[in-house]
């Protein structure tokens, strides 16, 4: 079980959560899933299911035990076409909500999207011949084994660091500037196999292998997200936090 | 424009700086990972934070500072400058710059300006024709060597060529192919028949 202790950093600017533009906290939630559908991953790795009838998102994240300011953080971050800069130092964000979201995120692609993008990966290029479904299949498992690794890092040395700040514990050898330092992106390796596929694979085109194309893109912009959110939201709060201790 | 690129937008006024971001998010295949700054105050925190490629900046900004104090003072030397001009400034300011935006560039003007920035002319060598997406002849017995998991020194042995120049070519292949790791020329390789699979299975 995770750590749901929720840091709170004091502030005085509501400002920044009633901007035109945003979700606040007295939208529905399924306005924002319908306008927003990707939001429903969001929705889900905070903890929050389906099925929330009317409510909004106050409602919603109040009876699931979300931060609404942390969620809404979140949504409004993904969804803006131009993210606003966000001076973290006098916000109100549960830094144990975004690890938990962040959390969930990995278990998402590592236990769920990428073993399912590889059964359909592997049924679709069946067909190709047996050399080059050997390669793709070989390109995908080593590409899933960087992700494994890239992720697993947050996991044991990150989140655990994190976690020790919330409640008060200040490792002196750790601070998220090595983090920030070290991230990179893990999507671009996946785009190399977009690329493959649709300018290099010798084989017939099918309806499933357009579906795992329409998947790799998801993916991508997923993984990508996932690092912008890390990179924007995760890494000034936690120096926000560290200022503080 | 192809390129990964850094940039960071240095302008006060939330106007300007929202519609030039729009503009660089909507250049045709546009890779840029875009960081705002908005007030002189948060520039260099922000600039040691992110380290951009390049940095686009309203050139009242910097102010008495000075822009090479800047550079200097967030570890940034090799960024580059751009000045985003949207009043009157003196040449004499702008001298330190790399190039310049006016507030009437077009979307083509300044996407021509920022690829100029990021690939100058001298590093395409070889058959750099932009459009020629074939690889030479010599391009393909280097994908060869890469797939073989050769290093470089070893393909610049085995080629009679400088480590440069495979490094050059390495990475006009992976621009002409827009695959940049080895584990994908291997399948570019299979595919195209330039390499059988017992060539790379160890």
């Amino acid at each position: 079980m995770l750590s749901l202790a929720t840091q709170t950093v004091t502030t005085n600017n509501e400002r920044k959560m009633y901007k035109n533009g945003l979700y606040r906290e007295t939208d529905k939630m399924s306005d924002l899933i319908c306008e927003n559908y990707p939001m429903v991953l969001v929705m889900s790795r905070f903890g929050i299911a389906l099925g929330f009838g009317e409510q909004n998102i106050g409602e919603v994240c109040r009876q699931n035990g979300v931060d609404a300011t942390t969620f809404l953080a979140v949504v409004n971050f993904l969804t803006e076409e131009v993210p606003t800069p966000v001076d973290w130092t006098d916000s109100h964000l549960s830094v144990g909500d975004l690890i938990r979201y962040l959390h969930n995120a990995h278990d998402y692609f590592l236990q769920f999207r990428l073993p399912h993008l590889r059964r359909k990966l592997v049924m679709a290029i069946e067909s190709c011949p047996a050399d080059v479904a050997f390669v793709i299949t070989r390109f995908f498992d080593e590409y899933a084994s960087e992700v494994n690794k890239h992720m697993a890092y947050e996991e044991q040395s990150v989140f655990p660091y994190v976690r020790g700040l919330i409640e008060g514990r200040k490792d002196p050898k750790y601070n998220i500037a090595i983090f920030r330092k070290r991230h990179d992106q893990i999507e671009s390796k996946i785009s190399d196999l977009k690329n493959i596929l649709i300018k290099y694979y010798p084989g017939e085109g099918s309806y499933l292998l357009n579906s795992v194309l329409f998947d790799i893109f998801a993916t991508e912009a997923d993984l990508a997200s996932h690092t912008r959110v890390e990179d924007f939201l995760l890494v000034p709060a936690v120096a926000a936090l560290e200022q503080t201790l | 424009m192809r390129t990964n690129l850094k940039v960071a937008i240095a302008e006060p006024a939330d106007i300007i700086r929202y519609g030039l971001e729009m503009m660089l998010r909507r250049l045709p295949g546009s890779r840029l990972q875009l960081v705002e700054i908005a007030s002189a105050g948060s520039l260099l925190d922000l600039l040691r934070l992110h380290k951009p490629d390049l940095l686009i900046i309203n050139p009242l900004l910097p102010g008495s500072f000075g822009l090479s104090h800047i550079k200097e003072d967030c570890g940034c030397q090799e960024m580059k400058c751009v000045a985003l001009l949207t009043t009157p400034v003196d040449p004499q300011t702008l001298e330190v710059y790399d190039e310049r935006l006016s507030l009437y560039d077009s979307a083509e003007e300044i996407a021509c300006k920022l690829q100029r920035l990021a690939n100058p002319p001298e590093a395409v060598v070889g058959d750099g024709e932009e459009g020629q997406q074939l690889l030479s002849q010599r391009e393909k017995e280097i994908v060869v060597c890469v797939v073989k998991g050769m290093t470089n020194r070893e393909i610049a042995d085995r080629l009679f060529l400088s480590t440069h120049t495979v490094v050059t070519h390495r990475r006009n292949i992976a621009r002409k192919l827009q695959i940049h790791s080895a584990s994908g020329l291997t399948i570019y390789a299979i595919v195209n028949k330039l390499v059988e699979l017992s060539d790379i299975k160890q």
